[in-house]
């Protein structure tokens, strides 16, 4: 058979799988074993708990559960709430004060968790009612945090780089360092589209903040700092060359648990257990996908889907840039329905081959596919950053919600389309701080 | 990140078999996280002995790989009893009560089948790597039954959480895909 068509046959296969509501990796798993019986027959499927284990065996992975507990340990503690709160004392003169603190305070705690979720709960909790009760309209409290939020996945440590540096053999620091910049544009944008729309709703007293003391400044530091500093020290140590990013992430770790437990007095088997079983529950997820994820791609691999799509795409004379849209209108598709870590793991085998032929960097392919990602953040049907807050603010419509976050998702694209002009946005801190990668 | 999933943890009612396959799978997440932690303290005594008493380290890179596979198998039917495996449930949300009860139990049967392959064929691989006296090819020479032996016992829990979720479903003690009646 026509590697090309059943290349066909195992995308709709995998999306008639994954539809039906079976877990990701399960569903991966099921589609790889019925491929391979089928074209490869029954003994195929010996291979499968081996590639599974070896898949998973790597140390490289290990910063995975690593940057988790970081980021659970974190955001089990008031330090979100902490965060807004010194954000804010600190930003009273800046005009919209306010909106700019929870947008600082978003991409700082975005920073430190990892997590798009969590970041939207910890500072939307404390965020959303003040910025509400200070007479912002719903939409812009309620999109700016949910846009806010998605940050996690692009500002360095991410998980869903970590995730993308193991799928495609790429450096993890260097992709850190290129989300770096990216990260900031989008938090300008996010700021400048918060400060405008207040403007225009005709309430340009809301621009100006309360008044805060040196004091009331000042005595809010020690519950912030910390964090920030071990996040520094991890960057540091990944970047001075001192240990590689899973032992950077778990000390990390271990620093975090031990400063929640000090500060935050976490000290409660039971809060300790929680911080655990969260931690424990979203790297044994992220770890099976990726191990499923492994089979799924060995398949691919094995009946010559993936070299034969990579073919094709050198023998098609397509513009690159056409190519380029191509591809992020389907990861935009992608990210609508699945979690960044699946889109990420079941593309990138057939997607680097096909971006390396057309000539692309993958070190900002990886910004460009996350900024994608983060707008299926807080898009339908599945926009998780939109149920969250939803959560928090009930009564907020959702239909509120998702037009409120939709000027948000425009300065995304805003981004994506930056960074297809000025590609050295994402590749000039990396290229710089670790030097050129060819 | 976290599960996209609307659905909330399994439940068991009163049923002793669900009852006793939640407390296998919570145990199992009790070890899982304990593997987690340990690995945690490893890799930074591990860092201790490499830059602080600039000392060579042996065991720990492997110890840690070995953990966190292991404690990815054996957490996996404790992450599914937490229905914290992500899905996409547009299609079971969208499905009238009726429809959506037949298409978890189609879901859940395939899953255990998978499950069931992966038990048969990981026993074989722990099988083969314990008669064939495999070792790692490092200075620390691991017997490899003893990491693999997770893929049989990890997706055996597995299996037996499926199979409860499938029996609470069938005796209407939890809702399909965890989703309450509209």
């Amino acid at each position: 058979m026509d590697p090309l068509f059943l290349g066909a046959l195992v995308a709709i296969s995998t999306i008639v799988v994954l539809f039906s509501g079976v877990s990701v990796a399960i569903g991966l798993l099921i589609v790889s074993a019925g491929f391979l019986i089928t074209f490869d027959g029954l003994r195929s499927l010996e291979l499968m708990p081996e590639i599974l284990f070896s898949k998973l065996d790597s140390f490289a992975l290990l910063s995975i559960p690593m940057f988790i507990i970081m980021g659970s340990s974190i955001a089990s503690t008031r330090a979100g709430a902490d965060l807004y709160e010194a954000l804010e004392r600190w930003l009273t003169r800046v005009p919209g004060g306010l909106v700019i603190s929870n947008l600082g305070a978003c991409a700082l705690f975005a920073a430190m968790s990892g997590s798009s979720p969590a970041t939207c709960a910890a500072i939307g909790k404390m965020g959303i009612p003040e910025m509400r009760k200070r007479g912002y309209p719903d939409g812009v409290a309620a999109g700016s945090i949910a846009a806010g939020g998605t940050l996690g996945i692009l500002i360095p440590p991410s998980v869903t780089m970590i995730v993308y540096g193991i799928a495609t053999e790429t450096s993890i620091g260097r992709l850190f360092l290129a989300g770096v910049i990216p990260g900031l544009l989008l938090v300008i944008l996010f700021m400048a589209w918060s400060l405008y729309s207040t403007w225009k709703s005709g309430n340009t007293a809301l621009l100006s903040s309360r008044s805060y003391s040196w004091q009331e400044r000042f005595e809010i530091l020690p519950r912030v700092i910390p964090f920030i500093l071990i996040i520094l020290g991890v960057l540091y140590a990944m970047y001075g060359g001192i240990a590689t990013p899973s032992e950077t992430a778990a000390v990390g770790a271990l620093l975090c648990l031990l400063i929640a437990m000090i500060i935050y007095k976490l000290w409660h088997p039971r809060l300790l257990w929680q911080v655990l079983r969260d931690s424990t529950k979203e790297s044994v997820m992220i770890l099976f996908i990726i191990a499923a994820a492994g089979v799924f791609s060995y398949m691919l691999s094995s009946l010559y889907i993936t070299q034969s799509i990579a073919e094709w795409i050198g023998t098609l004379d397509v513009n690159r840039w056409v190519l380029m849209i191509a591809i992020n209108i389907f990861l935009l598709i992608a990210g609508f329905f699945l979690p960044p870590v699946a889109v990420i793991l079941m593309a990138a085998p057939i997607l680097l081959p096909i971006i390396t032929i057309a000539g692309f960097d993958p070190i900002w392919f990886a910004v460009v596919l996350t900024i994608n990602m983060e707008i299926g953040l807080i898009s339908p049907p599945v926009g998780l950053n939109l149920y969250v807050i939803n959560g928090i603010a009930p009564d907020i419509p959702l239909k509120t919600i998702l037009a409120g976050s939709l000027p948000f998702v425009a300065c995304m694209v805003l981004a994506i389309i930056l960074l297809c002009v000025f590609p050295s946005l994402a590749t000039w801190l990396p290229d710089k701080m670790m030097g050129l990668a060819r | 990140m976290t599960s996209v999933s609307s659905a909330v943890e399994s439940k068991t009612g009163n049923n002793r078999f669900l009852r006793i396959v939640a407390a296998i799978s919570t145990l199992s997440g009790w070890i899982s996280a304990g593997m987690i932690l340990l690995s945690v303290f490893i890799t930074c005594q591990m860092i201790f002995v490499r830059f602080v008493l600039n000392g060579s380290t042996v065991w720990q890179t492997e110890m840690v790989v070995y953990l966190m596979v292991t404690a990815t198998l054996i957490g996996l039917p404790y992450v599914q009893s937490m229905r914290g495996h992500v899905n996409v449930d547009l299609i079971p949300i969208m499905c009238s009560p009726r429809l959506r009860y037949c298409l978890s139990i189609f879901t859940l049967s395939l899953s255990s089948t998978i499950v069931a392959v992966m038990v048969y064929y990981g026993y074989d691989y722990w099988h083969l790597a314990w008669s064939k006296g495999w070792t790692s090819d490092t200075i620390w020479a691991v017997r490899l039954w003893i990491p693999y032996f997770a893929l049989p016992v990890g997706f055996s829990l597995l299996l037996l959480q499926f199979i409860a979720d499938l029996v609470a479903v069938i005796l209407k003690i939890d809702a399909p895909f965890g989703l309450e009646a509209n």
